[in-house]
């Protein structure tokens, strides 16, 4: 993946730090019904000829959520040489794999609102797998560097 | 394939960190190439030769498996 396609490299510290409180507000949304009140927005439906509040707190979870992954997940190593380069590119070959392998076990197995529950998850578990993946294999090879 | 580079570094005394610094990539790179685990593209192969003062085809030599899958 060419250098020029990744975040600066203090991306990933700010995707980390954003990661946590989008997460548990997509959580309080999806489970408790969390809603910011001030994201109320009012949206005027023709066909009922009615003006109702639409709330966005949802929306902005999952783009926190997604912005955050993504700066975790393409974000400059210290030393972004082509040993790194080559493991990003496995990693996320790997990672698509194992997500859609996983879906193709979840479309035979998950019926109905569940299966709703996991075409949610599914968004970003591929970025996910893709983040544990690379840095599990970042992590091996300094081990075996250092020893 | 198969390399000597843990050879030439020892003739030319230096660390894996040091021949890191010189060609421009991480320790964990030098170390995998090291390894066999990973191989290097042209251009740092013969960033290595060059560092090393030997020639890529000392550095770096084929294997006979690595002809194998060949008609």
């Amino acid at each position: 993946m060419q250098s020029s396609l990744l975040f600066p490299q203090k991306c990933k510290k700010i995707g980390l730090v954003l990661f946590i409180p989008f997460l548990v507000l997509g959580i309080m949304n999806l489970f408790y019904e969390f809603q910011f009140r001030w994201l109320d927005l009012p949206v005027h439906l023709p066909l009922k000829d009615i003006t109702t509040d639409y709330n966005l707190t949802n929306e902005l979870a999952g783009i926190g959520i997604l912005l955050s992954l993504l700066m975790i997940a393409f974000s400059k190593e210290t030393k972004e040489d082509e040993f790194i380069v080559q493991v990003r590119l496995e990693s996320l070959q790997w990672a698509v794999y194992v997500n859609y392998a996983l879906l193709a076990i979840c479309i035979l197995f998950v019926n109905g609102t569940m299966f709703f529950q996991v075409i949610i998850y599914n968004m970003y578990t591929v970025l996910i797998f893709f983040i544990l993946r690379f840095n599990f294999i970042l992590y091996k090879t300094s081990r075996s560097a250092s020893s | 394939m198969k390399n000597t580079i843990k050879i030439q570094r020892a003739i030319n005394n230096i660390t894996q960190e040091e021949l890191a610094k010189l060609v421009g990539v991480s320790r964990q790179t030098i170390n995998t190439i090291e390894s066999g685990k990973y191989l290097p593209s042209t251009l740092l192969a013969l960033k290595l030769a060059t560092v090393l003062h030997i020639t890529v085809e000392a550095l770096f030599m084929l294997e006979k498996q690595d002809w194998e899958g060949i008609n």
